[in-house]
C-alpha cells in the first residue's frame, strides 16, 4: 500500500503545498510547530478539502468522502466517544468495518494485543492518558484502514509511557501491517518508528526518502536545534537491551565520542570504526566530524583542540564511542 | 379532584404530549442545523424559529387560523385530502401550542447539541460511520439527556399555554380546555373564584413537577457530557 500525495490548501495566510510520497511500512511527518503537519493529516483524511491529487496504490481517492477513503486517524487527543464503554468504542469501529466487509480483527483479540483487556467494561472518562492512547490505536485498527495515519500519539505521554507507546506501535505495525504516516515534531521518536521520512516545514515538503538518506541532507539539519544535530542507525547495528522492536537510534553529535585509537577497557558498549568523510568548523568554536561507519554515516562534535590534538583529517580512520544513555 | 378537573387536566395532557410528540422531530432538527457552525441562512432561521416568542399570542393564533383554519390554504388542504380539522379541535390546540413552544424546545435542545464536542464526529468519519450514522450513533445519544430535559421544560411550557391556542382552538370543553383555559372560563362567572384556586394550583403542581424533572435531567446530562 502505497500513500501518494500532491496537494494544495489555503487557510488565511497559510498555504500547504505537500507532495511527496509513503510507502508501505512506517513513515515519519516531520517538521517544527506551525509547518502545518495536523493540517496536512486532516487533508489526507478528507477532513479539511484540498485541491489535487491523494491517492492510495495508484486509485485517487481525493473526491471521496472521508468515511469512505480508507484512512484511519488517531487523533492526538484520543477523541473516544464519552458516552461508550471501551468494548462501545471499539465495537463501534467493529460494526462499521463490518459493514463493508472489512472487520479482519477480532476486538478480544485486538484488546489483548493493546493490554486493555481488563479495561473493556470501563467507561471511557476516567482511563488514564496511556490507557487512551492504547484504546484510541486499538480502535483505529480495529476500524480497518487502508491506511492509518496518526497525528502526535505521544503527545499527551510523559518519559516512559512514551517510550511503551512506541514499543506498542512498532508490535502492532508488525502484527496487523497497517501501514502508517505519524506526525511527529521529536527526533528520537521519529528515528525510532520510521524507515522513511517526510520532512514538513513552512507548509512544503523540504524533503522525503528514505530515513538515514533525508537525515542527512542540509535541508533537515537545518531545522534540529543544535544540540539535536545528529545521524540515524539503525537499531540492528547496536548493541542495547532495551528496546528490540525500535526502527533506529537517532545519535546526537554531542553524544558521540571520538578516537583516534581503537579505545580499550572502557565502559562504553558501543564502538563503530569509520573514515572521516567530512569536518566542518562551527560558529562556537567546536568541529562537527563526519565519520562514515559500517552501520552507516555518524556526526560527532569535538572542540577545536581535540580535533587538532587528535589530528583529525579527511579520510582518516576514527572510532566513534557512543555512551550508553544514547540508545 | 372533580371529575371535570380530572377531565381539564386529561385535556391539558392530551394536548401538551401531542404538541411535543410533533414538534419534538422538527425541533431536533432545527437545532442540530442551527448548532453546526456555516450553515447557510443560519440567522434566518434562527429569527424564524423565536418567532412565536415576539409575537403575541394571539396573533399566533389568528395566522394560524388563517392559514390552517378550514377556509385556509393548508386547512383546506388538509380537510380535502385526510378530512383533517384543526381549527377548533384538539389538535388544533395541539398545534397551536406546538408552534408556541417550539422555541422553547429548540433552544434547549441546540444548547445540548453545542455542548457535545464536535470533534467526536471527526472521530466518528474516521470510524467509517457516514453522516447519518454520525448523528444517531454520536450526536443523538450525547444530547440525549438535554433533549430530553428540553422536552420535560417544554412539556410543562405547553401545559400552561394559552393566546394561540384560544384564538386558534377556542375554549370547548373536553376538546380544547386545557388548565389556563378553564381558569379563565370559571373567572368569567361569578363566584368562580374558588374553582380558579383550585385549577391555579392543580397547575402549579404540575409546572413544578416539569421544572424539578428538568433540572434533574440536565444535572445528569451535564455530569455525562464532563465525560
Amino acid at each position: 500500500m502505497t500513500l501518494e500525495a500532491d496537494i494544495t490548501l489555503r487557510q488565511g495566510n497559510f498555504t500547504l503545498d505537500a507532495r511527496f510520497t509513503a510507502p508501505d511500512g512506517i513513515t515519519a511527518l516531520f517538521g517544527p510547530s506551525g509547518a502545518g503537519k495536523s493540517t496536512l493529516l486532516a487533508a489526507l483524511a478528507g477532513l479539511k478539502a484540498v485541491s489535487g491529487r491523494i491517492a492510495l496504490n495508484g486509485a485517487s481517492c481525493a473526491h471521496i468522502k472521508p468515511h469512505r477513503r480508507g484512512f484511519g486517524l488517531v487523533f492526538q487527543d484520543a477523541r473516544l466517544f464519552p458516552h461508550l464503554t471501551v468494548r462501545g468504542n471499539l465495537a463501534y469501529a467493529w460494526r462499521r468495518a463490518r459493514r463493508h466487509a472489512l472487520a479482519r480483527f477480532d476486538i478480544a483479540e485486538v484488546a489483548g494485543f493493546f493490554d486493555i483487556a481488563n479495561l473493556l467494561d470501563r467507561p471511557v472518562g476516567n482511563l488514564s492518558g496511556g490507557e487512551k492512547s492504547r484504546v484510541a490505536l486499538a480502535r483505529a485498527l480495529v476500524a480497518a484502514p487502508e491506511f492509518l495515519l496518526l497525528d502526535e500519539p505521544f503527545a499527551s505521554l510523559d518519559g516512559a509511557r512514551r517510550r511503551a507507546f512506541l514499543q506498542v506501535l512498532r508490535t502492532a505495525h508488525q502484527r496487523y501491517k497497517t501501514p502508517m504516516l505519524v506526525v511527529t515534531h521529536n527526533i528520537d521518536e521519529a528515528a525510532a518508528l520510521a524507515s522513511h521520512l517526510v520532512v514538513l516545514a513552512g507548509g512544503k515538503v523540504a524533503a522525503e526518502g528514505a530515513f538515514a538518506e533525508v537525515a542527512r541532507r542540509s535541508a533537515f539539519q537545518a531545522l534540529l536545534d543544535r544540540r539535536d544535530i545528529g545521524a540515524v542507525l539503525p537499531a540492528a547495528a547496536l548493541r542495547s537491551a532495551k528496546d528490540e522492536m525500535i526502527q533506529g537510534y537517532w545519535l546526537r553529535a554531542d553524544h558521540v565520542l571520538l578516537a583516534a585509537q581503537r579505545p580499550e577497557a572502557i565502559s562504553a558498549r558501543n564502538i563503530l570504526e569509520g573514515r572521516i568523510t567530512g569536518l566542518q568548523s562551527e560558529e562556537d568554536g567546536s568541529v562537527l566530524a563526519e565519520l562514515e561507519t559500517q552501520a552507516g554515516p555518524l556526526l560527532a562534535r569535538v572542540t577545536l583542540e581535540a580535533a587538532r590534538e587528535l589530528e583529525l583529517a579527511t579520510g582518516k580512520t576514527a572510532w566513534a564511542v557512543i555512551k550508553a544513555h544514547a540508545v | 379532584m372533580s371529575p371535570v378537573e380530572m377531565q381539564i387536566l386529561a385535556t391539558s395532557f392530551a394536548v401538551a404530549s401531542r404538541a411535543l410528540l410533533w414538534s419534538l422531530p422538527f425541533a431536533i432538527a432545527m437545532a442540530f442545523f442551527l448548532s453546526r457552525p456555516g450553515t447557510p441562512g443560519r440567522i434566518i432561521l434562527d429569527g424564524l424559529t423565536h418567532l412565536p416568542v415576539i409575537l403575541p399570542p394571539v396573533l399566533v393564533g389568528f395566522v394560524l387560523l388563517i392559514v390552517f383554519g378550514r377556509r385556509g390554504p393548508a386547512g383546506a388542504m388538509l380537510d380535502h385530502v385526510f378530512g383533517i380539522h384543526l381549527a377548533f379541535t384538539t389538535a388544533g390546540a395541539a398545534l397551536a401550542t406546538g408552534v408556541m413552544t417550539f422555541p422553547l424546545l429548540v433552544r434547549s435542545i441546540r444548547l445540548a447539541f453545542e455542548a457535545t464536542d464536535a470533534r467526536l464526529f471527526d472521530a466518528a468519519a474516521m470510524l467509517r460511520a457516514g453522516p447519518w450514522d454520525r448523528f444517531l450513533s454520536v450526536a443523538l445519544p450525547l444530547a440525549g439527556p438535554g433533549i430530553l430535559a428540553g422536552a420535560v421544560t417544554a412539556f410543562a411550557a405547553a401545559m400552561g399555554e394559552f393566546g394561540a391556542v384560544i384564538t386558534f382552538a377556542a375554549n370547548i370543553p373536553g376538546q380544547t380546555q386545557t388548565l389556563p383555559l378553564a381558569i379563565y372560563a370559571v373567572l368569567q362567572e361569578p363566584g368562580g373564584e374558588a374553582e380558579a384556586w383550585r385549577l391555579a394550583l392543580i397547575s402549579f403542581t404540575v409546572a413544578m413537577c416539569g421544572l424539578i424533572a428538568a433540572e434533574f435531567l440536565q444535572r445528569r446530562a451535564r455530569r455525562r457530557q464532563a465525560g
